[in-house]
């Protein structure tokens, strides 16, 4: 996996512009946002990504960029690579065979595509302004969501933190944001150890 | 009314070509950006060949105004399209921001000092874009 920030709204011009007469930073957050450049993900991860709606998303299209080695395109879980490494291997090389198989018949890449599998790579553009960003942060950088988005999760807070410290300080997952858990019952239970984890980010 | 642009995203034409060939080029979306982003020609080029109504490649910026104008004025850009952001700051004086797909859109269906102002201040942040919603004009 790859996340760069590519680009972000300045708020110098924005603070000249108010006159120095301070917002709150919440009115603030929604006029901000964040471009990054998401590499080397799985399918699995980027249909979960764009779930978030208020967010823009330019993804890699299967329908015209052609699957070369999928082999060396697939994201494999660490559990996967564990425990049954041959089975998935295996899968992932017979699936291959099979798409390649259908563009030799002619069959279009659009169609074709039907057979690849959620672990298949992917990579896109993504835009959120800074009030989905604390949103995405406190679902995702939970330790309720899944390994692969709370790793993207934990690398793009890594890098707006690194270019508006102050503003996104208080960035993580909700219990960090808010200072108790609301996942309630599904709760992780371990807030003091995430606390620290995110205390350290913002020093780090 | 008065409109005045106050920041916006770096290098929205390389970000717009940018989301363009990631689609379809199977290059990295990093290695296109830092590519595109040193060669502006080459990203106007590739802006240019852009259909409009491929709206989402629009959005990977964000442009902010401070607007001046009454409740009214601003209740009146509010209600015709809900994708401007609007932070008031003081009386008659509004903190405004959207993508430019929003910017493309309310230009294609509107004609008043608004939205020839919206227009003007993207002169300089996409002279592609902006010769594109003039054309249309004439």
């Amino acid at each position: 996996m790859k996340v760069e920030l590519l680009c972000h709204t300045p708020v110098t011009g924005l603070r000249e512009a108010l006159r120095k007469r301070d917002l709150p930073e919440v009115d603030l957050l929604p006029h901000l946002s964040f471009t990054f450049a998401v590499e080397g993900i799985s399918r699995a991860c980027s249909h979960q990504l764009v779930r978030h709606r208020v967010a823009s998303f330019s993804q890699q299209s299967q329908r015209y960029i052609e699957v070369r080695k999928l082999r060396k395109h697939v994201v494999t879980p660490e559990t996967v690579a564990g425990s049954a490494p041959q089975l998935f291997e295996s899968f992932i090389e017979k699936t291959g065979e099979t798409y390649h198989e259908l563009l030799g018949r002619g069959i279009p890449k659009e169609d074709a595509r039907f057979v690849l599998p959620n672990a298949t790579e992917t990579a896109m553009l993504m835009t959120m302004d800074g009030r989905s960003l604390f949103h995405f942060f406190g679902l995702r950088c939970c330790n309720r969501a899944q390994w692969e988005i709370r790793a993207l999760a934990d690398a793009m807070l890594v890098q707006v933190r690194a270019v508006e410290p102050e503003r996104f300080r208080r960035a993580g997952p909700y219990c960090y944001q808010l200072g108790y858990c609301p996942e309630g019952r599904f709760s992780c239970g371990r807030m003091d150890e995430v606390k620290g984890k995110y205390d350290q980010m913002s020093r780090s | 009314m008065r409109l005045e642009i106050v920041a916006h995203t770096p290098d929205v034409e390389a970000l717009i070509a940018t989301a363009m060939l990631t689609t379809t080029s199977g290059a990295s979306p990093s290695t296109l950006f830092h590519s595109l982003r040193g060669d502006a020609g080459r990203a106007a080029r590739v802006v240019d060949r852009l259909e409009v109504q491929h709206g989402s490649i629009l959005e990977h910026n964000r442009l902010c105004w401070v607007l001046e104008a009454t409740e009214s004025e601003a209740l009146d850009i509010l209600l015709s399209c809900r994708f401007f952001s609007f932070t008031k700051i003081e009386d008659s004086r509004w903190l405004v921001s959207a993508n430019l797909r929003t910017v493309v859109e309310f230009a294609e269906s509107r004609r008043d000092a608004f939205t020839q102002a919206l227009v003007e201040s993207i002169r300089e942040v996409t002279p592609t874009i902006y010769q594109h919603l003039r054309g249309n004009e004439r």
